[in-house]
């Protein structure tokens, strides 16, 4: 009876679970062409030997990597189709997918793979070369193999390999040329599931798809629009001019509207963590101090920040490393407990700290045309006025910025972003480190500091997290109170597309996998 | 040549290291850094790239831009065409409707139609032109959703022939409008001005008593002579109108030599913000150049 | 702009001062130039008194739209007033406006006057510098100049005014070839008077009204000028402006038009302000224009 109980249940199952997709939308469907907005254009289509975020947009249509991450993270295959991780992580193998070809015809094989992690995204890319310093040997023991031996362990390694960090080039194409120049950067040619047709600068580039990929290409054609001005791309989507806006174009300001919108699906929590921090001049008179440092972080009114620069899709900063990898949070560093909002105890820690507060004048340095960064900004200046701390507002253009924050150090505060994938080992932990002079986006605060240095070095070689976690405690522990730079927000990601897309964001970023979503009709 | 070296040396001794755009977010590799101002020329010192630039223009090549990758003279001529196309139309539409008004205007002065022209006028010249670009976007794309907000293509559709330029037509009414509106202003005064002066010359005054129909009169000999201020204005205020160009494109979204400039700015992109400050210069001058011309060719002391 | 100055020149001489306001006076649309220059004047002065809020002073009440008694004209994304922003705005504008127009006036003069006076080589050379820098749009250059070293205020100013120059030292150069043949500069050089001092004391008043017209012209100018770079986000960071208000506000203009639209109607009515004036006393000091 049980038995027979259970297997009327499971038929029931069964029954509701094919009537329910019978319910719901006719299976994929090929054609049709999606639409994505882009800021600016890119300033190459070689995602080897850069990180910028609109290359990425478009090449990771065109490009594959070893693997790909899923929208959790999972790591998945794609020109891999599979791999062995040896126990004492130092050794990996990848089984290569067969007849794969580059969109010339041309046949794929493992010399390619080898090729691309030494000459390209070894050498030139800003993320995998902090991967690949631990790398030994990239060895080829026949066409579809490829070995990978470590000098070191580093944790987030295997994540690493997918299109945004180590995409495969062919070799054929590079082999003798001067990487940097190539006009192989402006005329791609991958084995991704589009292949690249036309760019028409400052307007839009096209991509079609490539009838021999491996799995099946829903869209017909990816046209990347290039829309300078945020306001007008959240207008684009709402007119239907443009599919998708993903989260670094897409202007927070507009999601309130876009959210109300039938028309358009709205995501918010891309596990992408970005942070956007303050950085502190420690080299400059009072801001030496470690108190006055605190001050500041009490003066600071983050969900204020929050609120307006960010129309209220951020999370206000809970500590050194923000809340997005949970490993790296401490709670008894937590910012909130430690520093909320108080004008007062602003004011009271200046005083101990025996800083004449009127005459205390900052200069507040930043990327002029980052619209949410300005935004802050001015809040902080506002902020700071309250505690009578004057604040000279210096919107730079970016490479002018560079040279000021980075190179010459010429700066009291400015306020930054960097994001981290995968890993805070890759993207967060220059935030603190001790850093060469002029060497851009690293720690740019003059903060020094060897016990810091050591554990977060040792945090980025354990691999097991519960382990991590108890680093992290200790450094979050000085850091929190030596407050080099406080950590303003923790971005949310958030991506909008057109609802006539199905089966969308089936990557871990929102930029990959777009040969899986289809048009509905 | 004066004006080459003079943006050349404002541009190289400008704070701001142009590679350190082009790098992404992360830290980038130092030999890869090291590759790219040899690359670009910006590891040697001032006077040798300023005389290597120098010779590079003398033979029509402008260089290579930092930020696309591609030579800057094509850049330039692919968004040249968008821009002359904008500023083309504007100008149409301001001599037209300039000319139509400041003729109404004149013919029966301090008329209310002449007030309401010279009122028109007046605030159409006080109104800056990207404001103005604001604010029909604000009612035409955004309230009634007529026109497109940006851009000069639609995205989608693949557009040939016939509907292609009708496209494109829709995507320009704004920006050429705001453009325009300006130099109808000003052009409408000018003609006024221009006609009253002209009504009163003795060859008007001639053709009138000979019997010819005012209105004849009116068009035939007026115009003739109202073409010259026209034709000046345009031809003089050539520099000013690729500067409202700019800002029109900026909030069109029209992708013109304006936006290069910007962008090239925001992108340090040197040697394309030398090749759009050249073009625009070499523009300026030839366009000041036949408007010389054609002013001696209409001037009336040369025709009557 | 072009125009003006080239009607300007047909100017002839001086005439007194009473006759010349009555000329202005008859002119109504001049009369109320006048009358919206000096309110604007009177806003810049007190925009202290007149402000309800400190203009960069943000409150949690962000994008509140126009008509309550707290905010009248709203506003913006950090909580700021409009209409202090509005208020305080004038200030910037005409500040720069008349500063950087004075600039340009001074060096147009000096440069003009020498050009006109010495003729010869000096005046071919300067000639080639004004040459030189018409051929660049002004809004070009002072947009690369500034987004290139740097925002501020005093920057503006200069920016502004240096690049303004030419067209007054064209006209105060014409003017004086046609002054330098009269012939009560011959009597002053055949005193024996110095060239600086014939300058001054002989032909400068003689060119003064043309000059003036078009420094009220230049004023609109510069004012359009500033808000064009305010606009491009280039203009002083640390006060408010029409043009920042403006660059602010391209972010916003689906969700609250009145970031946009209060800011540039003060600048429509500062720039249409000067050229009403700069028109009016051109009519004034020109009546054969004057119909």
């Amino acid at each position: 009876m049980k038995v027979i109980g259970r297997i009327l249940a499971a038929l029931s199952l069964a029954v509701l679970l094919v009537a329910g997709s019978a319910a719901a939308q006719p299976g994929p469907q090929p054609g049709g062409t999606i639409v994505m907005a882009l800021g600016a254009d890119p300033e190459t289509l070689n995602p080897g030997i850069t990180t910028g975020y609109a290359v990425g947009a478009i090449t990771a249509n065109i490009f594959s990597g070893l693997i790909r991450l899923g929208p959790r993270g999972e790591v998945l295959p794609q020109l891999a189709t599979s791999w062995q991780v040896a126990p004492d992580a130092r050794t990996y193998t990848f089984t290569l997918r067969r007849g794969v070809r580059w969109h010339d015809g041309r046949a794929f094989s493992a010399a390619d793979v080898k090729f691309s992690l030494e000459e390209i995204a070894g050498k030139f890319h800003g993320r995998f070369r902090i991967a690949y310093a631990n790398v030994e040997s990239v060895t080829t023991p026949n066409a579809g193999t490829v070995v990978i031996r470590m000098k070191t362990p580093f944790a987030p390694f295997l994540q690493m390999l997918d299109t945004f960090n180590a995409p495969i080039m062919a070799r054929h194409l590079f082999a003798g040329e001067d990487i940097a120049r190539s006009p192989r950067n402006v005329q791609p040619v991958g084995t991704g599931p589009y292949a690249f047709q036309s760019w028409a600068r400052g307007d839009r580039v096209v991509l079609v798809r490539n009838p021999n990929y491996w799995e099946p290409v829903y869209a017909d054609r990816l046209i990347f629009r290039i829309i300078p001005n945020a306001a007008q791309r959240s207008t684009a989507l709402e007119t239907g001019e443009v599919d998708v806006v993903t989260d670094f174009y897409l202007a927070k300001t507009d999601v309130p509207r876009l959210r109300q919108n039938k028309n358009l699906r709205v995501r918010f929590g891309q596990p992408i963590p970005a942070l956007d921090f303050m950085f502190i001049n420690t080299r400059r008179g009072p801001l030496a101090s470690a108190k006055v440092r605190q001050a500041l972080a009490f003066a600071i009114n983050r969900e204020q920040i929050v609120a307006q620069a960010m129309a209220g899709i951020a999370r206000p900063a809970r500590g050194p490393f923000g809340d997005g990898f949970k490993y790296a949070y401490t709670p008894e560093a937590d910012y909130t407990r430690l520093y909320p909002y108080s004008p007062e105890r602003a004011a009271t820690l200046l005083q101990e700290a025996g800083v004449a507060r009127e005459s205390l004048r900052l200069s507040m340095v930043f990327d002029a045309a980052r619209a949410p960064l300005a935004a802050a900004a001015q809040i902080i200046r506002d902020n700071l006025r309250q505690v009578g701390i004057t604040v000279d507002l210096v919107p730079l253009e970016r490479s002018v910025m560079i040279d000021r924050v980075y190179t010459r150090g010429e700066y009291d505060l400015t306020v930054q972003s960097f994001t981290s994938n995968t890993d805070p080992a890759i993207g967060y932990h220059r935030i603190y480190l001790t850093a060469p002079a002029g060497q851009p986006f690293v720690n740019a605060t003059g903060y020094s500091n060897p016990e810091v240095d050591r554990l977060l070095a040792l945090a980025g070689q354990t691999p097991a997290v519960s382990e991590r976690a108890k680093i992290y405690a200790q450094v979050n522990a000085i850091l929190a109170r030596d407050l080099p730079t406080l950590i303003l927000f923790d971005e949310v990601g958030v991506d909008a597309a057109r609802a006539h897309l199905r089966n969308l964001w089936q990557g871990l970023d929102a930029r990959d996998a777009w040969w899986l979503t289809w048009v509905a009709k | 040549m004066g004006i080459i070296v003079v943006n050349f040396l404002l541009i190289a001794l400008a704070p701001g290291d142009p590679v350190t755009v082009l790098l992404g977010e992360y830290p980038a590799p130092p030999e890869y850094v090291a590759r790219l101002r040899d690359q670009f020329g910006l590891d040697r010192p001032v006077h040798i790239r300023l005389g290597r630039y120098v010779a590079n223009v003398a033979q029509g090549n402008l260089g290579f831009s930092f930020a696309y990758q591609v030579p800057v003279v094509r850049l330039v001529l692919e968004r040249l065409g968008n821009t002359l196309l904008l500023m083309g139309t504007a100008m149409t539409l301001a001599a037209l409707a300039g000319v139509l008004l400041g003729v109404a205007a004149a013919r029966r002065p301090h008329s209310r139609l002449d007030t309401g022209a010279t009122a028109l006028s007046l605030v159409g010249y006080s109104i800056p032109e990207f404001w103005l670009g604001q604010l029909l976007v604000l009612l035409f794309a955004v309230a009634l959703a007529w026109l497109p907000a940006q851009g000069i293509r639609s995205t989608r559709e693949e557009y040939t022939g016939l509907a292609a330029a009708l496209d494109l037509g829709r995507h320009l009414i704004l920006p050429a409008a705001a453009l325009a509106f300006r130099y109808i202003a000003l052009i409408a005064r000018i003609t006024r001005a221009a006609m009253l002066e002209v009504m009163h010359q003795d060859f008007i005054l001639a053709a009138r008593a000979r019997g010819v129909e005012e209105r004849r009169v009116l068009w035939r000999h007026g115009l003739r002579n109202a073409a010259i201020p026209v034709a000046t204005v345009i031809g003089y205020n050539y520099a000013f109108i690729l500067a409202g160009s700019a800002l029109v494109e900026t909030v069109f979204g029209w992708p013109g030599v304006g936006r290069l400039l910007f962008d090239a700015i925001l992108q340090r992109d040197t040697p394309v913000l030398l090749g759009v400050l050249l073009l625009v210069s070499v523009t300026v001058v030839l366009v000041n150049l036949v408007t010389d011309v054609l002013y001696a060719y209409l001037d009336p002391r040369v025709r009557y | 702009m072009a125009v003006s100055v080239e009607t300007v020149t047909a100017f002839a001489a001086p005439r007194a001062l009473r006759d010349f306001w009555r000329r202005y006076r008859r002119n109504r649309l001049a009369v109320a130039g006048l009358l919206l220059v000096l309110a604007l004047a009177l806003v810049a002065l007190l925009a202290p008194l007149l402000a309800p809020y400190d203009p960069i002073s943000t409150s949690l009440d962000s994008l509140q739209p126009p008509g309550t008694s707290r905010h009248p004209l709203g506003t913006d994304d950090l909580g700021r007033d409009i209409l202090s922003g509005v208020i305080w705005g004038t200030r910037v504008s005409l500040l720069v406006g008349v500063t950087a127009a004075a600039t340009a006036v001074v060096i147009g003069i000096v440069l003009g006057a020498v050009a006109g006076f010495y003729g010869g080589r000096t005046d071919a050379l300067i000639m080639r510098l004004t040459e030189l820098f018409q051929t660049i749009p002004r809004f070009v250059l002072a947009l690369l100049v500034v987004a290139l070293f740097g925002r501020g205020l005093a920057k503006l100013v200069l920016v502004i005014g240096l690049l303004a120059w030419p067209q007054a030292a064209r006209l105060v150069r014409g003017q004086f070839l046609a002054q330098t043949s009269s012939p009560y500069v011959d009597a002053a050089r055949a005193l024996g008077l110095p060239g600086w001092r014939i300058i001054f004391s002989e032909v400068l008043p003689n060119i003064l009204a043309p000059v003036i017209v078009l420094a009220s012209l230049d004023v609109a100018q510069a004012i359009l000028l500033e808000a064009s770079l305010g606009f491009f986000g280039l203009g002083d960071p640390n006060l408010v402006s029409w043009g920042g208000m403006l660059n602010q506000a391209q972010a916003y203009l689906r969700t609250a038009w009145w970031m946009s639209v209060f800011p540039g109607l003060g600048i429509a009515l500062a720039v249409l302000g000067f050229n009403l004036v700069g028109d009016g006393l051109n009519d004034a000091v020109n009546p054969r224009l004057h119909e």
